[in-house]
């Protein structure tokens, strides 16, 4: 450190000490969620193609909703789940939910469909059931396809899907008007390249930021009725259906750490810059 | 016959694949509904292998206290209460294996993502510098779709959003989709290669 006080103030702002940098950003997480500034989400226009898209589907549809996510990436992902859920409840509509990630997936889904079910007053086996996990998402993609009772014999909680009402109406993708994928891996391309392409069945998808830039290609070729991206996506969603919740809390947040890091990156640049200038005037 | 018969079932299934896919029929679609149950069952059996394996190499490395052989006793404890709450009392609410789920992996795992900003945030503001005209055109761009993305964005400049929406939906579209495409064709051409047995290194040989 004491060496650092000698050089020259560029070179120091190149090197900010990364502790500092931590803490800065620390705090640009928990501050705001303690003092909002609630600041208004502008909303992209793929996500409200998306909330159109499921806002037209026919009230008391059947609505798949698969849970392809890890719990590592709950903060993003739940909030998507729990809104798109939100609003296919709020339309009557049947959901049916699946998990291709076989940690934590299924568990995930019991719980978001138990506690969003409840809100709205619907009961497991009629209005909504979990369908759970099987090994290797192609073939279940697929294999849905021509018979759902093939690949899930029994639901997440055992029952034989001929004993759950709501399985009785759903024999393969021909029952079901829409798949509200929430992914946050590579599933949600074989639930496009897959499903909708050779299914036909329409789709949406609530994906992660850093999956969002790929899973637009498929928004703009209409083989996904539209996207919602990274928790940003989904404050736009929440707005939407009129259920601020997690992801527009965490909006503030997000602002705020997204301008320290263009912050710090200018700065670096700037020290860059002033001290490859500096040291070439020193000759 | 070790090579003979996984290149004939590679042969077989991947034809079956490709039939099904373009033609249709009754006894088409019972064949590819059992072969896609088979491809589940296999997928299964292969996690199992996954979880053999693990402890093997796991167990190993205890009994000859190799490098970092205490965690390794965390892992195998670990496994075995997972495997052994899940298998005596199921997965579902209320279960052990749920608690254990819900109160220690879940937080770890979050945790562990969660990290991942600190060390974004640091590593950018370490390595993105100008250095040249396509590390300066990256390092603008980013900072167009960072700020246009949040809705502070708007504050600063009115019209940022609908920057950062363009820059998203066609520069970056176009590149993800030749991406997308190159891979797709990579796919194909390799399966291509392993239904006629001309690439065998799934079978351990060249």
């Amino acid at each position: 450190m004491a060496n650092q006080g000698n050089k020259g103030f560029f070179t120091r702002l190149q090197n900010v000490d990364r502790r500092v940098l931590f803490v800065l950003i620390f705090a640009s997480v928990i501050v705001p969620l303690f003092f909002p500034l609630k600041l208004p989400v502008p909303v992209t226009p793929e996500t409200r193609e998306f909330f159109e898209a499921v806002e037209a589907i026919p009230d008391s549809s059947i609505v798949m909703l698969p849970f392809d996510f890890w719990p590592s990436t709950l903060a993003e992902t739940e909030p998507m789940a729990v809104v798109g859920l939100r609003h296919l409840f709020r339309k009557n509509c049947y959901v049916v939910g699946l998990s291709n990630v076989g940690m934590g997936g299924p568990s995930i889904a019991d719980r978001l469909l138990d506690s969003i079910g409840g809100e709205f007053g619907k009961t497991y086996g009629i209005d909504y059931v979990n369908l759970g996990y099987k090994a290797n998402y192609q073939a279940v993609m697929l294999g849905m396809g021509e018979r759902i009772e093939d690949i899930f014999p029994t639901d997440h909680r055992g029952t034989p899907l001929s004993e759950i009402p709501l399985m009785r109406r759903v024999p393969n993708y021909d029952s079901v008007s829409f798949i509200f994928v929430v992914s946050d891996n590579v599933a949600v391309d074989y639930w496009v390249g897959l499903v909708n392409s050779r299914f036909g069945v329409p789709m949406g998808a609530g994906v992660t930021a850093v999956m969002a830039p790929k899973s637009l290609s498929f928004v703009q070729a209409n083989q996904l009725v539209g996207l919602m991206g990274g928790m940003k996506g989904c404050a736009e969603y929440e707005n939407l259906l009129g259920y601020p919740a997690r992801a527009t809390r965490g909006m503030d947040s997000q602002s705020i750490i997204h301008l320290l890091i263009v912050l710090f990156i200018v700065m670096g640049n700037v020290g860059y810059f002033a001290a490859k200038r500096k040291a070439k005037v020193e000759g | 016959m070790k090579t003979r018969i996984p290149v004939a079932v590679a042969f077989l299934s991947g034809f079956l694949m490709i039939v099904a896919f373009f033609g249709s029929g009754e006894w088409l679609s019972m064949l590819t509904n059992e072969a896609l149950r088979y491809m589940t069952i296999v997928a299964g059996f292969s996690l199992l292998l996954g979880v053999v394996s693990i402890t093997q190499v796991s167990w190993g490395v205890v009994r000859k206290r190799g490098e970092d052989w205490p965690y390794k006793i965390i892992l195998l404890i670990a496994l075995a209460a997972m495997t052994g709450f899940g298998v005596l009392q199921g997965i579902t609410g209320g279960t052990v294996f749920e608690w254990l789920f819900d109160k220690i992996q879940k937080p770890m795992m979050a945790t562990m993502f969660s990290v991942l900003a600190f060390y974004i945030a640091s590593a950018a503001y370490r390595a993105f510098r100008a250095r040249t005209v396509e590390a300066s055109i990256l390092l603008v761009t980013a900072i167009i779709v960072m700020i246009g993305r949040v809705p502070m964005g708007q504050y600063i400049y009115e019209d940022l959003p609908s920057v950062a929406n363009w820059i998203m939906m066609f520069p970056n579209v176009a590149v993800q989709r030749g991406i997308i495409i190159g891979a797709a064709l990579g796919a194909a051409s390799m399966s291509l290669r392993i239904i006629l047995g001309i690439e065998r290194t799934y079978m351990g040989r060249g």
